[in-house]
């Protein structure tokens, strides 16, 4: 990837943003931003994907050239408004987003859909099997669903812009489940940056109960 | 909520949006054009973000003086509501607020009110906004974020009639039926002065261009508020409040705000007092030629379209050598308040080679577009020259 490239020209450019709110920078945090790992661009583009997309889609974000202080009020707007990201995954995606799309970024960039088709996957990505049998906690799983997929599938999983998972035959197929979850299908973002291997499996223990 | 008609307006909107939309450098955009190019015409669009779908419309389908519906730009905050909620049978528009009697109106009984017809531009407010320098954050509009329509339906003022305002009623709040993704994010709600709701122009329009108003314009009952950017033009109107003041939160306070005085660009948020943005700016667009058209040497016809909000359009200059000469364009049929104006200019191309294209607009008033805008922190109200590239071949 040529983002460390790319960030040099914007550092000089960038203004110092002495930020409120939810984003708070610290003057480590602000060295750091010369660059990001391959890593952590992927996990930034994947919480966008799972975050940001459920109000938007991210050719809204891809097509912003932005300095990082508009960048940091947008960005803190969002988070206000409800996007469910952490404060160190505000501050990640921030990051992501002043290096990748400032002022002087090409016009032709690759759709964060692309950059992360195009970067590793994490090698924790792979579908549950591997971490060995997990119990779903009906419970729990009915919180995670409520902040994670009722956006999209509707309060019950009554269905939404996306399709109605109660007694959907997808949980049935669990592999389907996993895989979907995970890495995402047609419209539906990749999860595996934002839920845990045990937060799917609750999930799918209360789907279970609808 | 049934979950077979939800599913069932997503698959409609989907298939809407598809057909013919060209442009689109996201792969899914891509996909979803293909996937859909089977369904109902609608387009071609250029798709500037795909849910919710705000697209506009190619500047070569302004060479017609009305934009067909299925051609015209599409802008909303949280994209249509579902169908069944817009339905005859289901809606409902209730004015209350600083009202003598309430109302609760079905779209028969609205339609009982006097009907009026006019052609007037409808522009999003951000229009041009990818042209500021700095960039400014918001959708990445370029020029087609406009078009010209018929709208049939009746007036605002005969409605707040019916109701009675107050004396205390100075404002007139517009809510739809379109709702956010999530709860926390704030209404799409806005409100006018009294005095422009009480225009004898200002609509609640069921028609656009002779035929029901469809979903993705705000069926079935929008504002039109002829003259005025199209923030104010609610969608999907199910609710119209009298106020005292004007409508707290964001989308009145915050967004769609200019600074009163010019400020330096780039700079942040400006301490300047911010006024909501109203009216248009006298503006005009080429239609053709197109941005990078080969033309033979001879004579090539210039066309266009020109507006100027609540003024009308007293004339157009075309530059054919990027700004150093202008000439007048000749403007074709009747001044009708409101609508564009098309414009033709005749040019004899002799020097061949790349050349810069330009138009500009005068108003009655004598307000002239400027070569760029002023810079505003929400980038709105772009209307600077218009300008293209075209080379002339030997």
């Amino acid at each position: 990837m040529s983002m460390p490239q790319r960030v040099s020209s914007l550092i000089l450019a960038t203004v110092l943003c002495t930020t409120v709110g939810l984003v708070v920078i610290t003057a480590a945090q602000e060295e750091d931003r010369a660059s990001l790992s391959p890593a952590q661009a992927r996990r930034a583009a994947t919480l966008i994907m799972a975050r940001c997309a459920v109000c938007h889609t991210t050719d809204l974000i891809s097509q912003q050239r932005l300095p990082a202080d508009r960048w940091t009020v947008t960005v803190e707007k969002m988070v206000h408004w409800g996007a469910e990201l952490s404060k160190d995954d505000t501050a990640l995606v921030l990051r992501y987003l002043i290096i990748r799309n400032h002022p002087g970024a090409p016009d032709d960039l690759p759709t964060i859909e692309q950059e992360l088709a195009m970067s590793e996957p994490t090698p924790n990505q792979s579908v549950a099997a591997s971490d060995g049998p997990l119990t779903g906690l009906p419970a729990r799983g009915a919180g995670l669903y409520a902040h994670n997929c009722q956006a999209c599938h509707g309060e019950g999983a009554a269905g939404g812009v996306g399709p109605t998972l109660a007694r959907n035959l997808i949980l049935k197929n669990e592999g389907a489940f996993w895989e979907t979850v995970l890495h995402g299908r047609g419209p539906m973002p990749a999860w595996g940056a934002v839920l845990s291997h045990q937060d799917i499996a609750d999930i799918h223990a209360w789907l279970a109960t609808r | 909520m049934a979950n077979v008609s939800r599913r069932a307006w997503f698959t409609t909107l989907v298939k809407g949006i598809g057909a013919g939309i060209i442009v689109g450098r996201g792969g899914a955009t891509r996909e979803v054009a293909q996937q859909a190019e089977a369904a109902e015409a609608i387009g071609p669009l250029t798709v500037r973000v795909t849910r919710p779908f705000d697209a506009e419309t190619p500047v070569r389908e302004f060479t017609s003086r009305l934009t067909p519906n299925e051609r015209f730009f599409v802008r909303s905050h949280f994209g249509p509501p579902p169908a069944e909620t817009v339905q005859p049978d289901a809606w409902r528009l209730t004015v209350k607020g600083l009202v003598k009697e309430g109302l609760s109106l079905t779209l028969k009984e609205l339609q009982q009110f006097e009907p009026v017809s006019l052609t007037a531009v409808l522009q999003c407010s951000g229009n041009g906004r990818a042209h500021h320098r700095p960039k400014v954050p918001g959708v990445q509009w370029e020029r087609g974020a406009v078009g010209n329509a018929q709208w049939t339906g009746v007036r605002l003022r005969d409605v707040l009639a019916r109701a009675g305002i107050k004396p205390q009623g100075l404002h007139v709040q517009f809510q739809g039926a379109d709702r956010p993704a999530l709860p926390t994010v704030p209404l799409f709600t806005r409100s006018i002065p009294v005095a422009k709701a009480l225009h004898p122009d200002t609509l609640l329009a069921y028609e656009m261009n002779g035929r029901p108003l469809p979903l993705l314009h705000g069926a079935p009952l929008r504002v039109i508020t002829p003259g005025w950017m199209a923030e104010s033009c609610m969608k999907w109107l199910t609710e119209i409040m009298v106020r005292a003041d004007e409508t707290p939160g964001y989308y009145m306070q915050q967004a769609y705000r200019m600074p009163e005085t010019s400020i330096q660009p780039g700079s942040g948020l400006p301490g300047s007092v911010m006024v909501p943005v109203e009216e248009m700016a006298v503006k005009s667009l080429i239609a053709s030629p197109g941005e990078g058209d080969t033309l033979q040497t001879g004579p090539v016809t210039i066309r266009g379209v020109a507006w100027g909000g609540e003024s009308s359009v007293a004339k157009v200059d075309v530059s054919c050598d990027d700004g150093k000469t202008w000439e007048q364009a000749r403007l074709l049929g009747e001044e009708q308040p409101y609508a564009w104006r098309q414009w033709q200019y005749l040019w004899n191309s002799r020097r061949v080679g790349p050349t810069a294209i330009l138009c500009r607009a005068t108003d009655t008033r004598g307000d002239q577009q400027p070569p760029t805008s002023p810079w505003n922190p929400g980038g709105f109200l772009w209307s600077g020259w218009d300008r293209l590239t075209v080379t002339v071949a030997a």
